[in-house]
């Protein structure tokens, strides 16, 4: 059905008129917002050096989880500092802290993807139905989203992972499971407007039933708080991650991440500090760039937000 | 003209709670008809239940009581699958051209939205029609890539317009489709509407609280005040003979031209407001704020008949009908019982 709509569109003889959508007019906004397009290149440079984690261990000739106890540890077994053969430093085990670093991006960014889009599928549709077919379906999925919301997602998250193993799954489910309903609770609000108007009306005196109308006529004019909300998840599902991997509830070891790099160098920061700064500091500069850029969504596509 | 009924509305009744448990009587008890190849006029104040009833005809909206029956069958009653090939032959223009069309999709999608619910056309072919159509209304058929922001008011309600035509309904109903647009843009709408009218031989069920609107395009006329119609006649019959006392407050109200008539016309200006909805006043619903209301009006409802020597398409309910030349700027209502 969707397929046929787009037909319309699509079937262009050169002389059609171009209308400009409004996708098109917040994306030529965004193209002039600096900050929003620095952060992106940021966010692209760390997506290449994600998929470029091997040519890092390549170049240093050190692999990830590879342990030089000889010349990757002092001879008090303490790490070594940034120096020529390991760039950022050593981790406590002689580990190449910048090659784990590039490793740990790949954890994080899947993760982030992964998670907030499983969040994001699940929060549109269920927001879609409870605020559009309201009734019954409403009252259910909005008491759900309540107890979803007030419940204490770190203490479920530790009780969950100790009882199947810390795993990736296991973090991904955890973190859709439980940042969905922010989701659904702007979506539903937006729709409960929506379905007054009278386009949806319109739809229905046309013969249209609720599926149509719920995602053909509704869901485009949720789409763009839904992008902007996702752009500004992404950082939050990075951090919980890492907060989850910080607590030891995170990937086993020795994959590298960089929640786990942060906890285990807390034992050495008064005597490495290359070792806690380093991941740290690929942490905040990710979720700085993620936040800046979703800012800049923001203004792009609700241009009368307030800036604050 | 013939006599063939279309649509009939009997005795229909739309209620809607509200939160603090009141209900709102916002159609009480309507019946009519309409008849093939006319025009019919809905007049009311704003919240007089034109609309609703407008919905209710539609089946958008499901009765509390009474039937609507459209083309000898009844709507009233389907359920929304059965009800997908009524709507084929009965389509809304809406008031509100931007409200009404989807912001988000391109107008070409919008108009073909018909032909995609019904599953009659698609891929090139749709787009051929949708083009059709547009030139139909008097649109550029290669804007129909173009978003509905970026169309002026007027273009908007013919998108609107398009898309009630595209499957050739026989009635389409009319909500208001010009309230919202500047006078110049109204006379280009109603042209239009009038000559779609005579090409596709549509019949049309107009609202609007514009009496001279109404006046232009109508062939028969209903007041409606409070949800109930007080006066239905044929349009130069309800201008030149006018019965109900509300429909002679309505029409003193038009503006005239002329400044020399408009200055020695008779003027009738009602006290009050009109009482809610949902708590409406016994008896006849107008005896609140009618200059000619007398005891009896308060006591009993005053059914929608032929009053006087009126024909018997000319149904009035009032007690106290107004003869013809009957000054009643003077007239002071009486509601002691005698």
């Amino acid at each position: 059905m969707t397929a046929a709509i787009e037909m319309v569109d699509v079937l262009d003889e050169p002389k059609a008129i171009e209308g400009r959508s409004p996708f098109v007019l917040a994306l030529r906004r965004l193209r002039k917002d600096k900050v929003a397009m620095i952060s992106l290149a940021v966010i692209v440079l760390i997506v290449l050096m994600a998929i470029f984690a091997p040519v890092f261990a390549a170049i240093t000739g050190h692999p990830p989880n590879e342990q030089y106890r000889d010349i990757g540890l002092t001879p008090d077994g303490l790490p070594r500092g940034p120096n020529g053969t390991f760039w950022l430093g050593t981790d406590d085990l002689g580990r190449d802290i910048l090659v784990r670093i590039a490793y740990g991006a790949r954890v994080s960014l899947l993760v982030g993807v992964i998670a907030t889009a499983i969040t994001v599928a699940i929060g549109v549709v269920l927001g879609l139905a409870a605020g559009f077919l309201g009734g019954v379906v409403d009252t259910v999925l909005a008491r759900l989203i309540d107890v979803v919301l007030s419940v204490p997602f770190l203490l479920v998250a530790i009780a969950l992972v100790s009882v199947t193993g810390p795993s990736l799954t296991v973090t991904v489910l955890v973190i859709g499971f439980f940042s969905w309903a922010s989701v659904a609770r702007i979506v539903r609000g937006q729709v409960l407007s929506l379905r007054e108007r009278e386009f949806v009306e319109a739809a229905r005196s046309l013969g249209a039933g609720d599926r149509r109308i719920m995602f053909v006529d509704v869901l485009p004019n949720v789409l763009a708080p839904v992008i902007v909300y996702t752009t500004l998840l992404i950082p939050v599902v990075i951090v919980t991650q890492a907060t989850l991997s910080f607590l030891g509830l995170g990937l086993p070891p020795p994959t590298a991440d960089w929640g786990g790099m942060i906890s285990a160098s807390q034992n050495y920061y008064t005597t490495a500090w290359w070792f806690i700064l380093f991941p740290g500091l690929a942490l905040l500069i990710t979720t700085l760039a993620f936040n800046l850029f979703g800012d800049g969504v923001r203004d792009a596509f609700d241009p009368r937000a307030d800036r604050t | 003209m013939n006599n063939d009924v279309l649509l009939k509305v009997d005795d229909v009744r739309k209620e809607f709670p509200t939160h603090s448990k009141e209900v709102v009587h916002a159609v009480d008890g309507v019946s009519l008809e309409v008849r093939k190849g006319e025009t019919l006029g809905l007049v009311g104040e704003t919240g007089c239940g034109k609309s609703t009833l407008a919905r209710c005809m539609a089946h958008l909206y499901d009765v509390t009581s009474g039937s609507v029956w459209f083309d000898g069958k009844e709507i009233s009653t389907l359920s929304r699958r059965a009800m997908r090939p009524v709507r084929r032959e009965v389509q809304m223009i809406f008031q509100d051209p931007y409200g009404s069309l989807n912001p988000r999709r391109r107008v070409g999608s919008i108009i073909g939205d018909p032909f995609a619910i019904h599953g009659i056309a698609s891929g090139p072919e749709r787009k051929k029609k949708v083009q059709e159509l547009m030139e139909l209304v008097g649109l550029n058929p290669e804007h129909y890539n173009r978003f509905p922001a970026e169309f002026s008011g007027g273009q908007r309600q013919r998108i609107g317009v398009a898309r009630a035509l595209a499957l050739r309904p026989k009635l389409v109903i009319c909500d208001e489709p010009v309230s919202a647009l500047d006078v110049s843009i109204q006379a280009q709408i109603i042209n239009l509407l009038a000559d779609l009218q005579k090409e596709f031989d549509l019949t049309y069920v107009f609202i609007s609280h514009d009496l001279s609107v109404v006046r232009h395009v109508s062939d028969r006329i209903a007041v409606m005040y409070l949800g109930k119609i007080v006066e239905l006649a044929p349009t130069h019959e309800l201008f030149g003979q006018t019965r109900h006392p509300y429909t002679r407050a309505l029409l003193s109200a038009l503006p005239v031209a002329d400044p020399d008539t408009a200055d020695s016309r008779e003027q009738i200006i009602l006290g009050g407001d009109m009482p809610a909805a949902t708590n409406p006043p016994e008896g006849c619903r107008f005896h609140t704020r009618c200059p000619k209301a007398r005891a009896d009006c308060a006591a009993g409802e005053p059914p929608l008949i032929s009053v006087l020597d009126d024909r018997q398409d000319h149904r009035t309910a009032c007690f106290h009908p107004l003869t013809i030349g009957e000054d009643m700027s003077t007239a002071v209502p009486d509601l002691k019982a005698s």
